[in-house]
């Protein structure tokens, strides 16, 4: 797969400092950046660490579930005759540090059942043979899982 | 620790002009630099000064037309002093009157030009937000206005603010520029039409956008003292500020990990404290508002951000009237990037000059203070205010 096409990856894009988020997704994994030194999370991807400014870091799995924070949706788009998606900034749980917000989409929901706090998890896209776009869906309480 | 009082009231706007405000691509023909250059010379016509005498030339927003181009293209001696703001749209706006104002006041230039030029169609321009773009594969964020979107949502979630609540911003600009024989759109519209226009980034309509045109636009300023030998009356800068809050990033275009409680708002906090600190003024000296409003609900949160009411307050502010001319604070006097122009926040400027002049379309009775907030959410964004001298 060519760098050309891996352009259109959205945010955060492809980058040298992102390739790593995009092949963990390849691998079914959702990982952040953590600093090595102080251990906070951050997003979107940086060289060095907003809290103790250290420049060591590596990608850390997290849960993948999380809640939306905030949404909008694409009701214009380029081609009216594709469907409406909408783009949704997520709350992630299970990180260290100030929260981390990643912008993406939430799939199988429509204007009736977005909203903000809405509990949701992660699911990975195939983009091409080696990396995935996470995006997320409606979470479904474990407790209940195998019940429907 | 922070001495930005320094430059209180050390540097004035002398003169200002701009071209006619065409619709998108209308004025592309000849591309933007023949805009500039009408903009510069009316602006030296309005401060009673040469084309040749500006030594300086500051702009933002990655202007195309350079500062080189224009000192040879007038015939100037020598150019002594030239900066450029970073950062896309109008959010460094103030900072490059900023840069203008510090040159000017420490004898760097003696005019300096602030210049800006938006032909945003035909073969010059071309738009991030354009719908004429294929889809990439995996749509995400594509417009400025799905960005705002967010921050919107957000508010409204946070706050309890409603559409009716940006209907009213969009209501009050166009209130105004029913008055402004200059403005784009002068028809003034009802919180039906607003409820009624088309949805294109949930929660926000189309008149929740301001529309994009074409113009070029300048304004001269000059140390204080030079300015008392000109022909305007004097308007000062009291104080300026730039930048952005901890954590903002690039704010609503991909940042979204700056603290919750900055979320909701237009970045812009940090840039109003430093503002009122450098002018010693606060939001209370403020007798007209011009606040960057490419999209209704950064007026909103503008407001909480530069403290004229509590977080979470300015849609019940607006509701009641609030930012109307007959209101407490009359904002956008002019109509403002919704219904005069969308210029990059150069217009606010321009009517904080006449508003300080006595020459606004919509006067203020006895305003002696102006604030200009430029645009929201990029970093830096940037602020100031100006004073009748």
């Amino acid at each position: 797969m060519s760098e050309q096409e891996r352009a259109e990856l959205p945010a955060p894009g492809w980058d040298p400092v992102t390739t790593g988020y995009w092949k963990a997704a390849g691998q079914g994994r959702l990982v952040v950046q953590r600093c090595t030194a102080c251990g906070a999370h951050r997003w979107p991807p940086a060289w060095a660490c907003y809290a103790c400014q250290s420049t060591d870091w590596e990608w850390d799995e997290v849960p993948g579930t999380g809640t939306v924070f905030t949404y909008t949706w694409a009701d214009q788009r380029p081609d009216m005759s594709t469907p409406i998606y909408n783009i949704s900034v997520i709350e992630l749980d299970g990180t260290k540090g100030e929260p981390v917000r990643i912008m993406t989409q939430v799939l199988d929901v429509d204007k009736d059942t977005l909203r903000c706090d809405l509990p949701v998890e992660v699911t990975f896209v195939p983009f091409d043979d080696e990396v995935a776009v996470p995006m997320f869906r409606p979470r479904v309480d474990s407790s209940l899982r195998g019940v429907r | 620790m922070h001495e930005g009082t320094w430059l209180r009231d050390r540097a004035a706007f002398v003169g200002f002009g701009h071209t006619r405000y065409g619709r998108r691509g209308e004025l592309a023909a000849n591309g933007p630099v023949p805009l500039v250059v009408e903009a510069v010379v009316k602006a030296c016509e309005d401060a009673g000064v040469s084309p040749a005498d500006i030594d300086g030339y500051c702009s933002y927003s990655n202007d195309p037309v350079d500062a080189g181009t224009l000192a040879s293209t007038f015939g100037a001696k020598a150019l002594r002093f030239t900066a450029m703001g970073w950062g896309g749209g109008g959010g460094a706006m103030c900072g490059a009157f900023l840069y203008a104002a510090m040159a000017v006041a420490t004898g760097q230039a003696d005019l300096v030009a602030v210049t800006h030029v938006i032909v945003q169609g035909g073969a010059f321009g071309r738009r991030w937000g354009g719908m004429d773009r294929p889809l990439p594969r995996f749509p995400l964020l594509a417009s400025p206005g799905q960005s705002f979107a967010l921050a919107a949502r957000r508010h409204m979630h946070d706050y309890g603010t409603t559409i009716d609540h940006f209907g009213e911003v969009a209501i009050n600009a166009r209130r105004n520029a029913a008055n402004n024989p200059e403005a784009r759109f002068r028809e003034e519209i009802t919180m039906e039409d607003h409820h009624s226009s088309r949805m294109i980034a949930d929660p926000l309509r189309l008149l929740d956008f301001c529309m994009e045109g074409d113009s070029g636009n300048c304004v001269i300023l000059a140390s204080a003292e030079r300015a008392a030998d000109l022909r305007q009356p004097a308007v000062l800068l009291a104080g300026a500020a730039m930048g952005s809050p901890y954590r903002w990033g690039m704010g609503m275009f991909g940042g979204n990990n700056m603290p919750a409680a900055d979320f909701a708002s237009a970045g812009q906090r940090t840039v109003a404290e430093d503002l009122y600190r450098n002018a010693g003024m606060g939001p209370e000296d403020v007798d007209v508002a011009n606040i960057y409003d490419h999209f209704t609900p950064m007026v909103l949160m503008g407001l909480e951000d530069f403290r004229f009411v509590p977080k979470g307050e300015s849609g019940p502010f607006v509701a009641e009237g609030g930012i109307r001319r007959e209101g407490k604070l009359p904002v956008n006097t002019h109509g403002g990037n919704l219904a005069e122009v969308y210029n990059h926040g150069m217009s606010h400027v321009f009517e904080a000059m006449r508003q300080l002049r006595g020459t606004s379309c919509n006067q203020v009775d006895g305003a002696e203070v102006a604030l200009v907030v430029a645009g929201s959410s990029p970093s830096p964004s940037s602020a100031m205010l100006l004073r009748k001298g």
